[in-house]
């Protein structure tokens, strides 16, 4: 009985093997057309590129001195590509040249140009498209008034894309008027130029690099931050923390930015408590590489100096001696208590795109090593870090 | 056990230099990187192309690295287009340059050039012959879209005949049947034996056949 099992197992085993090939070469298939449907779509955005590129010479030296118009006689793809291709590009040149009245193309309407059409004459019978026998047209009166046919020919040449674009006047000659090649440089991407404002490839590449650089050298950094101080020995209360805006300018050190230098002056308030001003210097440092990158947020290093003076009771916070008499007789006689301090900072900043950031940093208070009020987060000897801040900016 | 993963993690940095690199390796296969396509390229010029990947040239210059091998896959990768199309097809513009640049040298005088490709699939034919007579107009030449055609009878003597009689006896039969006249140039561009993949030409004037390549 197993003998017969295994026996009929064996016999159905290349059945069943070739059941499955029609399975696995669809899978094949499907994988194919999905490979094939990313390269269309690089292909076809590669020759948007070139389009754009044809038009605008044409709005830079018009083939035409009227406005005339053409037949886009043939769109040719390149060879293994099909019509879905074809079709995207015609609908992009037609919209190119739409926008673009400047072109002096109008494009015609000639169904008969393109179709096949048959002419009988004195030399026999010729079975042409329309566009390649243009006597049977006229005789036909389908030429719709356009006596030119624009013919646009792509194909991959290894990594390259090339655009063979040429007008031919539809005469019995069948003249080429106007011809031009037009290939992508090796690997580059497309420009993706708007076809209501072309420009030329240089000018798109130097728009899209001021767009991915920022939009000058020179930065006015808003800076909100929240500065918190550690308190004395022996305090029960807490300091508030200050609230702190700044406003200032940024300048490169260097052309990638990777060394930045700013100065900025700041405001804190709170309502009964005090009104604080500083003025701030950093070097900042970049951490995350030699130049900003592009695309991914940028990591900077930073050191400052700044000066602060508080006005009013939060200043007490920053008296290096415990309260005497005289402090409270000026309160008492309704004299402002103020503090006049230096401050030494060092932080991290991550940054995007010069545009937005965050930071975060530490701050050494020198003449505060002695002050009642005023603790420490680190104690390092001579280095004391007494402040602890975080920041988020916005650059204009 | 702890030499042995040191001895394991070693060559990591390698790798991971070489995730870049476009020879075949532990990254991507010897197709993959067949089809590649790659152009060395000056620091500010693969910048330009590419500014997320390559940064600017410092201004005082660099003593390091200097350029930039930029490397792109084929659009049509090898094996997905008839072997002959694919070489024909990659070098097109090459080739035929070199072709119409020796045609126009030899074409005196004021002439109208027609083209035409002889080549066995006719979308292949068609681009080879596209080509030639975009490039010869972008020379300045007087070119014609119309192809000169002879009558079925002789198309068919023709197509019996070895290629290296055909064409000049065809170039003579378009001279005396007025299809091409004193005027006229036509340029021919084929190959000649079915297993190349090399273009030949050819330059018919004034019913003279004259191999060009």
């Amino acid at each position: 009985m197993r003998s017969a099992l295994l026996s009929l197992a064996f016999a159905l085993l290349p059945v069943s093997a070739l059941a499955e090939e029609p399975t696995v070469t669809e899978a094949r298939r499907a994988q194919l057309e999905s490979l094939r449907a990313q390269v269309a779509g690089q292909i076809q955005l590669q020759a948007y590129d070139l389009l754009d590129e044809l038009v605008f010479s044409w709005l830079e030296q018009p083939v035409f001195a009227l406005d005339t118009p053409v037949v886009l006689a043939d769109v040719s793809v390149p060879v293994g590509f099909g019509s879905g291709l074809q079709a995207l590009i015609e609908n992009h040149f037609a919209a190119l040249v739409v926008k673009n009245p400047r072109t002096r193309v109008l494009l015609a309407h000639c169904p008969q140009c393109t179709s096949v059409v048959v002419h009988s004459g004195a030399k026999g019978t010729i079975i042409s498209r329309g566009v390649d026998e243009p006597e049977a047209l006229s005789t036909a009166g389908a030429l719709s008034g356009s006596r030119h046919a624009l013919f646009l020919d792509f194909e991959v040449e290894g990594a390259a894309l090339v655009l063979r674009a040429r007008i031919t006047a539809l005469e019995p000659a069948l003249p080429i008027v106007y011809a031009k090649t037009l290939s992508t440089s090796t690997s580059s991407a497309a420009l993706l130029r708007t076809a209501d404002r072309l420009k030329s490839a240089t000018e798109a590449r130097q728009e899209y690099l001021d767009a991915l650089q920022g939009r000058s050298l020179y930065l006015v950094p808003v800076r909100i931050g929240v500065r918190s101080y550690a308190a004395g020995s022996g305090q029960s209360i807490a300091i508030p923390p200050f609230l702190w805006l700044q406003v200032g300018a940024e300048a490169p050190l260097t052309q990638a930015r990777a060394w930045t230098g700013s100065l900025s002056l700041g405001v804190s308030w709170m309502p009964q408590l005090h009104v604080g001003w500083m003025v701030q210097g950093r070097i900042s440092r970049l951490l995350s590489g030699s130049v900003t990158s592009l695309t991914r947020p940028d990591l900077y290093g930073f050191v400052g100096g700044s000066v602060l003076s508080i006005h009013g009771l939060s200043a007490l916070v920053f008296q290096d001696q415990v309260l005497d008499l005289r402090d409270v007789t000026s309160q008492l006689l309704g004299v402002d208590p103020q503090a006049l301090f230096g401050a030494v900072q060092l932080g991290l900043e991550l940054r995007i795109k010069n545009r937005m950031g965050a930071s975060v940093f530490v701050e050494s208070l020198p003449s505060m090593n002695n002050a009642p009020s005023i603790g420490r987060y680190v104690d390092l000897g001579p280095l004391q870090l007494h402040s602890l801040g975080v920041e988020v900016s916005f650059c204009f | 056990m702890e030499l042995l993963l040191l001895i394991l993690l070693m060559p990591l940095p390698v790798f991971g230099v070489r995730a870049n690199d476009p020879i075949a390796g532990p990254w991507q296969t010897k197709e993959e990187a067949r089809n590649l396509e790659c152009t060395r390229l000056g620091q500010s010029r693969a910048h330009e192309l590419h500014p997320d990947q390559v940064p600017a040239p410092p201004p005082r210059g660099a003593s390091g690295v200097t350029d930039a091998l930029s490397c792109t896959q084929r659009f049509m990768r090898y094996g997905e287009r008839p072997d002959r199309d694919e070489v024909i097809l990659s070098s097109l513009s090459q080739t035929v340059g070199e072709i119409t640049q020796v045609a126009s040298a030899l074409g005196s005088g004021e002439l109208t050039w027609h083209v035409d490709a002889f080549y066995p699939g006719p979308a292949v034919a068609a681009k080879i012959s596209v080509t030639a007579r975009t490039q010869l107009a972008e020379r300045g030449l007087k070119v014609s879209d119309r192809v000169p055609v002879l009558a079925a009878g002789d198309i068919a003597v023709l197509g019996r005949m070895p290629p290296s009689k055909a064409y000049p006896l065809a170039c003579a039969r378009y001279f005396a049947q007025g299809v091409l006249e004193e005027r006229d140039a036509f340029l021919g561009l084929m190959i000649v034996d079915a297993r190349e993949t090399q273009l030949h030409a050819g330059l018919c004037m004034r019913g003279e056949w004259r191999w060009l390549r």
